[in-house]
């Protein structure tokens, strides 16, 4: 699936990446690489929702990123 | 005559009652304290007494000749009161004018009030000052009743820095904690080691070594750790790793699991694996999301487990912890908003390297809730038998936020340790559910006067002069309180006096808090007025009544495992005391009711 919407890191728990997608909902950044930790970076991801895991950030759901492109 | 002396015994039991009332004078309205730099804090008045320090030198006999001025009767505090001046004095009606009186001879170096001091256990560890979330549910003051000794407690999470292996280290504020051995699910052996972080600061919050002069304190810091490795190096698992892992625990001994995460939708596994372990007789635990939406994340949200949600040092919830109708209590979680200083600090390690050791601070529900696991297992340590008990307690001493029972954002309200150590048993010793004490009389009074030969068994029973004594001795004139309960002064007194078990009075002469004095609670009362007894007959049917409440009374007593008895030497003694007391008692009762006497 693809998504838009913004990088942030949020300093809760031991500190998290997420994605601010442009539906409304927050999702945990997994996957890429170490470059698509940029605050603020409005982005297009593409990649899937891990439904069955659990982590201690509990932010929201888990987003393993496949492919991304800053916008 | 029969009537003359039961007449005159009732009002000579009366006046003892006055005059004894009369001692517990009021508390002084203005205390005005002398003490400089003391903490008064924990400090308490003790009612009607007063502390007076003489010039050395000063003799018993200076200060005995100055008393019926001052209308106090003075005596030396210890052995060293000759040589130090400091003496004490009780039962003073008016302490300021007392003391007003006293400071005026120029032998005084200073009169006060007495005070009781009661320190808390205060940690030596030197950055346990920043720990304002241990202040807020009333740690220090837990500490004194119970620190979590031999409860295990599972900590589901990253795994924890507890031993020296590979690369990994122990950290210095782990050590001399108790562990027991845990399992690594993610990489399916037995070193729970941390490659996080995040696993050992939790398990901090739980038993952080504490009193040990080195960096912060745990809340139930004798507890045991069980250290279970279910997330990865980057803080995320699967719900098979984590349901296998609640059932490990469970089996394993833990009465207490911790779960720091949460995330995913709904899994049957996971939830009959939380069902399991509440069966089993564990308290879950676990957070309640950091999403910051309307909405417990799982496992928080399965029925059997504690949901907690987090609140910053203001003790509102922080905007990011989650909440939702499954909530079930909030605790300190940090809100980092207004600086570091303002989450939660533990010992942990250094998320870039493993073997080295930091004190970070973090803010997250994962944070909130090892302080509910930690009390859990305060609760455990200090005879809660189950889940049930644990969370009724926990939920009973939460401090209700803006007066309401239940919220979706705070639960059942904010985490107060030493409250629900208070609500755990209901404070034993103190009321007594009066259903009991009403069979256990009812029992002590068949088995006893059930032998005697019939007629005369049921008109004895409610003859005054044997129901009366034997209601005082043992429930008291307790509708008294109720019908004059508005009575004030010498009246008020008598009230009090006659509304508490005859064998309690004493609570009233000496004021003396929770203990019991085992000389009240014996059978010497009932055995000296049955000598009188002796002579006149018709006392007897009255001492019986007596001896029977008495006898119901302190079998009551032993039965609800024995209240605190002071001066007795071995607290082990106080069980068999009550006992053999007891029996006394139905020995004076049956004596006092033979036939002949009736």
């Amino acid at each position: 699936m693809k998504l838009t919407g913004r990088v942030a890191f949020r300093d809760i728990e031991t500190g998290v990446w997420v994605l601010e997608g442009d539906d409304g909902r927050t999702y945990q950044l997994a996957g890429g690489d170490r470059k698509i930790k940029k605050d603020g970076q409005r982005i297009e991801v593409e990649g899937s929702v891990d439904r069955g895991a659990l982590t201690i950030h509990m932010v929201g759901p888990v987003f393993n990123v496949a492919t991304y492109r800053f916008l | 005559m029969m009537r003359r002396i039961l007449a005159n015994a009732v009002v000579a039991l009366a006046v003892v009652a006055t005059v004894a009332c009369s001692f517990k004078s009021e508390q002084p309205t203005s205390t005005e304290l002398s003490i400089g730099a003391l903490d008064v804090t924990d400090a308490e008045l003790v009612p009607g007494s007063i502390v007076v320090d003489f010039k050395d030198g000063t003799t018993k006999e200076q200060f005995d000749a100055w008393e019926a001025e001052w209308g106090v009767d003075l005596e030396f505090n210890s052995a060293d009161g000759a040589d130090d001046g400091i003496t004490v004095a009780v039962g003073i009606d008016d302490v300021e004018s007392a003391l007003e009186r006293i400071r005026q001879n120029p032998a005084v170096e200073y009169a006060e009030p007495l005070m009781q001091f009661r320190s808390s256990f205060t940690p030596n560890d030197p950055e346990y000052g920043k720990q304002w979330n241990l202040q807020m549910i009333d740690m220090p003051k837990a500490w004194d009743r119970s620190r979590g000794k031999g409860v295990v407690v599972a900590v589901l999470d990253t795994g924890i820095a507890y031993e020296d292996y590979d690369d990994f280290k122990q950290v210095p504020d782990l050590k001399g904690v108790k562990f027991v051995k845990g399992f690594d699910f993610v990489n399916d052996d037995e070193h729970a080691n941390d490659d996080h972080g995040h696993g050992t600061h939790v398990a901090g919050t739980i038993a952080q070594a504490t009193n040990n002069a080195e960096g912060v304190a745990g809340v139930a810091f004798e507890a045991t750790l069980m250290p279970v490795k279910v997330l990865n190096h980057f803080g995320s698992g699967t719900s098979a790793d984590i349901a296998d892992a609640i059932r490990f625990a469970a089996d394993k001994g833990a009465k207490v699991i911790n779960m720091s995460l949460g995330g995913g939708g709904y899994s049957p596994v996971m939830a009959s694996a939380v069902e399991y372990a509440r069966k089993k007789g564990v308290t879950v635990v676990a957070a309640a999301g950091n999403a910051g939406r309307s909405r417990v994340e799982f496992p928080a949200a399965y029925p059997g487990a504690v949901a907690v949600s987090a609140v910053g040092p203001n003790g509102t919830r922080a905007p990011y912890s989650s909440y939702g109708k499954e909530l079930d209590i909030a605790a300190p979680g940090g809100d980092k908003r207004g600086g570091d200083q303002n989450g939660i600090i533990q010992n942990t390690i250094d998320p870039r390297n493993p073997a080295r050791s930091v004190y970070a601070s973090y803010q997250g529900t994962s944070m909130a809730t090892p302080h509910v696991a930690a009390v859990a297992a305060l609760l455990y340590a200090a005879g809660a038998s189950g889940p049930d008990e644990v969370e009724k307690a926990l939920f009973a001493g939460a401090k209700r936020v803006n007066g309401q029972a239940w919220t979706d954002e705070y639960g059942h309200g904010l985490l107060n340790a030493q409250a629900s150590l208070d609500a755990l048993g209901g404070g034993a010793g103190g009321q007594w559910p009066p259903l009991w004490w009403a069979l256990v009389l009812l029992a002590v009074v068949l088995l006893t006067i059930g032998r005697r030969a019939r007629p005369g068994y049921f008109n004895l029973l409610f003859s005054p002069s044997f129901l009366v004594p034997l209601v005082l001795a043992t429930v008291g004139a307790f509708f008294a309180r109720s019908i004059f309960g508005g009575a004030s002064g010498t009246a008020g007194d008598v009230v009090n006096a006659v509304s508490l078990p005859i064998p309690d009075w004493e609570r009233i002469i000496f004021g003396r808090g929770k203990l019991a004095n085992p000389l009240f609670y014996s059978a010497i009362i009932p055995l000296v007025l049955s000598v009188f007894a002796i002579k006149f007959c018709g006392l007897r049917s009255a001492i019986g009544g007596l001896a029977l409440g008495f006898a119901g009374f302190l079998g009551y007593a032993a039965w609800s495992k024995a209240p605190g008895l002071s001066y007795m030497p071995f607290t082990f003694l106080a069980m068999p005391w009550l006992i053999v007391n007891a029996a006394i008692c139905v020995f004076i009762a049956r004596a006092m009711l033979k036939k002949e006497s009736a």
